[in-house]
């Protein structure tokens, strides 16, 4: 007990030595763990000799909005938060986020054009900036090289539309060497419209018209995929970092996922892989995809606005580290992304590249988890088989018809 | 009593049954010692093919495991000597008399828990930020998870005290002694065992606690042990076979000193027999 | 003032002060979390008010709301399911195996204390070793089924809509078989050993001296572990959200993930709090049960 105290009086004692007296200390919450960017900006910028600590909590991802919300509704905020995309809405609408607008408009290091228009989109709220985007990401279709060989299919021509895609799958599936064909996510969490939305979306749906034959088409072919064991039933209850995981293990021969599995991928996959463009309902169709990854935003109640944006302007100055480094894909044009030197690694952020130019963002609408939900039952519902998918959908555009019109 | 014979048979049985029963926990063993794609393998290895001895110190190491222990056992501690110091004499109370009120106090108790903590720390949050109580975050938990533990301890310490005998305590209290002296010297001693146990059982409950001290405990230094380990099995995750590594490491010495005590438990639980 | 002193030393004032804490107490740090969760449950209520107490009044429109979802009634029926399998299977186990050991072999006390482990265990890792040990690809319960020939092809136990309720009802028996056996142990212990002498001085058979004696002579330990049982089974959150999320398509959703679900993934409060105020209702009713059992008591 004795050695207990002195030891927490040595710690004290040392921090005091650290912290100057005039040093102000801001809060930061985001998700990223000791491999990502933002607890490492976060150290970065709090050792820079510039009189501002960081103190640096992680957040677990499903725990984002309610634990700010309840520390926001009593004062507890932090200054800083990383919020993911579709929830930005949430916040800005009701104020919550500080506008940082003018600052933006004064600042050299955020400057909203370099940014791309989907990513900026989720964090405007009626024309007006309520945050920085952090980072941004998208799906498309990773395939296993060797599986598409083995089986007789080309792996310089991917499936290129929806039939292809099942075909293949069908053709790669081989049950009694635990392979499934394809690996994606269903859940019923936002995972599960991240996933579905650009299917609708390049059918001519979108989250405010979800009942499109184009969509009922693209809920037929999951379900298909399903149905015929395609792909494993706990794709259901799967998101989709374990079902890349089946992936890498080379349990299933093809997987749609976004560009977080890259380092991963590199350090597991005992195989060649490539990354493809998400394919298309018919050949000539318009192209969509997912618009992930998250935001910063200041809170309204922080009482340390400037210092908060200085530490957001350091992290964009470093955003040309973000995919060297993490991996992840800096949520601007401006960027210029050198080879990393690990071949496929390269040749899929090509791919991505491309991708994202057809990303779109979820909503922004601020009651955007409630349309999300009405999405995920439409598709638990029919992949259960449960309700048919025109029934499903139905039900869905039902639900945020009536949302919408609150 | 019972042949040797017969006795042999019912102690295979048993050790059938302890072997169905405590599969989960072997099976997070064997987790946590095989290798990333071993884990995967279908059909599963029972023994790890080549056990992976090294991740319990990188495990140790890497998420700093030694800091949250010393927190759950602060919170567990605590919660513990609040729930014995509470729940003894009120479970002695209402062992002792047999009245309506007696019946509306047990009913509040038992009442009061209906909910899940995940429901409870909503309005448990805004009231101690009210009261300031969020700058000692541990003692909040605390105070959370023993109001949470308390029909268990309760209820559990009430059968022991309707079998200590009412007429020792008549007794005592006709040798003179005050009420309080009769509870403190003679009751209490009865009850002893029984108390200990229960005390015991909510230490190792408190000791596991992960909802309250997730959202009220922000400061990672303050964190138990609950809740580092959740920090990384979010959607990322892959890495099963550290996280059951850290959950042995978690659960281990507290196994150990379970098997260690665990006669002693349960001989005091069912000390009620001593009538 | 030196009344009241010598009351609470030597007197009902002693009574009163040893209950009275631990009532007060719970009273703060349960009571009025209920209290707020009703409160909210006829409430506007969003994300900004949560640190409030006061907020516009809705009257039963929240309820209203709730009733005609049409996922209610089916999650209602899962719980009902839920409840009646986890505490009917902890029991029967339970009261299985502390009749079991109660025979005294060598050895029984023990093992016995072995069964104790799922009560040590964290609600978080038993989650995770369970999730592992259900997975439907490679999970271990199905390749042990298959290799005895149980099932033919894996299942699904998250995934398909047959069998996910079910797979939480598994793992919740196994966690609390341990409480059951203890406190059923513990009654069974307190039954006088002198009953079953003359019974069997009677001529009664093992099976006859189980209904005529074991049986009545449990009713008030079986109450207390029932009701406590019911009690821990409404609270089971962390097995629902580490195995299968309520999912698919809310097949193994029940009341209490539900409301969690409400308040904390759509951000809709007020009916979250609308479940928790229903259940708080049922359990009412379960705990009067609990003390009426309390009334065939003896003090020893």
């Amino acid at each position: 007990m004795k050695y207990m105290i002195g030891a927490s009086v040595a710690a004290l004692l040392s921090m005091g030595s650290i912290a100057h007296a005039e040093d102000v200390t801001i809060t930061i919450w985001s998700l990223d763990d000791e491999n990502q960017p933002a607890m490492n900006l976060a150290q970065e910028f709090s050792d820079m000799d510039n009189g501002i600590t960081v103190d640096y909590r992680m957040i677990q991802f499903d725990d984002v909005v309610t634990e700010s919300m309840r520390a926001f509704a009593t004062g507890q905020a932090p200054d800083i938060i990383a919020v993911d995309n579709p929830e930005h809405a949430l916040f800005a609408a009701r104020g919550a986020f500080l506008d940082v607008t003018d600052m933006v408009a004064a600042s050299d290091e955020v400057v909203a054009e370099n940014y791309f228009p989907g990513p900026l989109n989720s964090v405007t709220w009626d024309e007006r900036l309520y945050g920085v985007p952090k980072a941004t990401n998208t799906i498309a279709l990773y395939y296993n090289v060797d599986l598409f060989k083995a089986a007789g299919l080309d792996p310089d021509t991917p499936p290129a539309t929806w039939d292809d895609l099942v075909a293949a799958a069908r053709a790669l599936n081989d049950p009694d060497n635990s392979v499934y064909g394809i690996a994606f996510s269903a859940k019923a969490s936002e995972e599960g419209t991240f996933q579905f939305l650009p299917w609708a979306q390049m059918s001519g749906g979108g989250y405010d018209h979800i009942n499109t034959e184009g969509a009922v088409h693209a809920l037929e072919t999951w379900k298909t995929l399903l149905d015929d064991g395609l792909a494993s039933p706990d794709t259901l209850t799967r998101g989709q970092w374990d079902s890349t995981g089946t992936f890498n293990s080379g349990n299933a021969a093809m997987v749609i996922s976004g560009p977080w599995e890259l380092n991963r991928m590199v350090d597991e996959a005992q195989f060649e892989w490539r990354v493809a463009l998400l394919p298309v309902p018919e050949e000539g169709a318009a192209r969509a995809s997912a618009m992930g990854d998250f935001n910063w935003a200041i809170f309204a109640n922080t009482d340390h606005p400037q210092e908060a944006f200085q530490a957001l302007e350091y992290f964009a100055s470093q955003d040309d580290r973000l995919f060297p480094e993490f991996g992840q894909l800096p949520a601007r044009s401006d960027i210029e992304l050198p080879p990393t030197g690990v071949a496929p690694k390269d040749a899929a952020l090509q791919v991505f590249l491309e991708q994202l130019q057809y990303a779109q963002a979820r909503g922004p609408h601020p009651e955007w988890p409630k349309i999300s939900k009405a999405i995920q039952d439409a598709i638990q519902l029919a992949l259960t088989g449960q309700m048919t998918s025109v029934d499903a959908l139905n039900q869905a555009q039902a639900s945020i018809d009536a949302i919408l019109a609150e | 009593m019972m042949t040797p014979h017969l006795n042999r048979i019912y102690l295979g049985a048993a050790i059938v049954f302890a072997i169905i029963y405590l599969f989960p926990l072997y099976w997070m063993y064997v987790t946590a010692l095989k290798s990333g794609s071993e884990i995967f393998a279908y059909p599963p290895t029972f023994i790890p093919k080549d056990p992976q001895w090294g991740v319990f110190s990188h495990v140790w190491d890497v998420r700093g495991m030694g800091r949250f222990i010393w927190n759950s056992l602060v919170i567990a501690t605590g919660t513990m000597i609040l729930v014995a110091g509470l729940g003894t004499g009120c479970s002695y109370v209402l062992a002792r008399y047999r009245n309506i009120w007696i019946d509306v106090a047990l009913f509040l108790v038992l009442m009061l828990q209906v909910l899940p903590a995940s429901l409870m720390i909503t309005p448990l949050f805004v009231g101690f930020s009210a009261v300031g109580l969020l700058d000692y975050p541990r003692f909040a938990v605390i105070l959370a998870v023993t109001a949470k533990a308390m029909p268990f301890f309760v209820i559990l310490v009430r059968a022991t005290f309707m079998a200590v005998p009412a007429e020792l305590e008549e007794a005592a209290l006709v040798d003179g002694n005050s009420r309080v002296g009769a509870f403190v010297s003679v009751v209490l001693p009865l009850a002893r065992n029984g108390v200990l146990v229960s005390a015991i059982l909510i230490f190792m409950q408190a000791f596991g606690e992960f909802v309250y001290s997730k959202s009220i405990i922000q400061d990672v230094n303050l964190q138990p042990a609950s809740v580092g380990l959740n920090a990384f099995m979010g959607p990322n995750t892959v890495e099963w076979n550290n996280i059951m590594a850290y959950a042995t490491i978690y659960v281990t010495p507290i196994l150990a000193a379970f098997v260690l005590l665990q006669q002693r438990i349960v001989a005091g639980l069912t000390s009620g027999a001593l009538k | 003032m030196k009344r009241i002193r010598s009351s609470i030393i030597d007197g009902v004032g002693f009574d009163l002060v040893l209950v009275g804490i631990p009532l007060v107490f719970l009273i703060l740090f349960s009571g009025l979390p209920l209290v707020y969760n009703v409160l909210m449950s006829f409430q506007e209520v969003d994300l900004f008010s949560l640190g409030e107490v006061f907020r516009p009044f809705v009257g039963l429109k929240n309820y209203r709301a709730l009733f005609a979802q049409p996922e209610f009634w089916p999650i209602m029926w899962n719980t009902v399911i839920f409840v009646f399998c986890s505490i009917g299977g902890q029991f029967i186990v339970g009261f299985g195996l502390a009749v079991f050991f109660n025979t005294g072999f060598r050895g029984s006390t023990f093992i016995r204390g072995l069964f104790l482990v799922s009560w040590v265990m964290p609600g978080l890792v038993v989650g995770a070793t369970w999730n592992w040990i259900l997975a439907g690809d490679f999970g271990v319960l199905n390749y042990l089924l298959s290799s005895i020939g149980v099932i033919s092809e894996n299942i699904f136990w998250r995934s398909d809509i047959n069998y996910s309720l079910w797979a939480v009802i598994i793992t919740n028996i196994w966690l609390g078989t341990a409480f059951n056996m203890i406190l059923l142990s513990v009654g069974l212990a307190g039954i006088p050993k002198d009953l079953y002498e003359a019974a069997s001085l009677d001529g009664a058979t093992a099976f006859q001296k189980f209904w005529t004696i074991t049986v009545p002579m449990m009713r008030s330990t079986t109450g207390a572990v029932i009701s406590l049982g019911l009690i821990f089974t409404l609270q089971q959150f962390d097995l629902f959200a580490a195995i299968t999320g309520g999912g698919p398509a809310n097949s193994s959703n029940v009341a209490q993930y539900w409301a969690w679900e409400l308040s904390f993934r759509q951000y809709d409060f007020a009916r979250g709090a609308t479940i928790s105020t229903i259940m708080i209702a049922v359990v009412m009713v379960a705990s009067v049960f609990y003390v009426r059992s309390t009334r065939h008591e003896v003090r020893g």
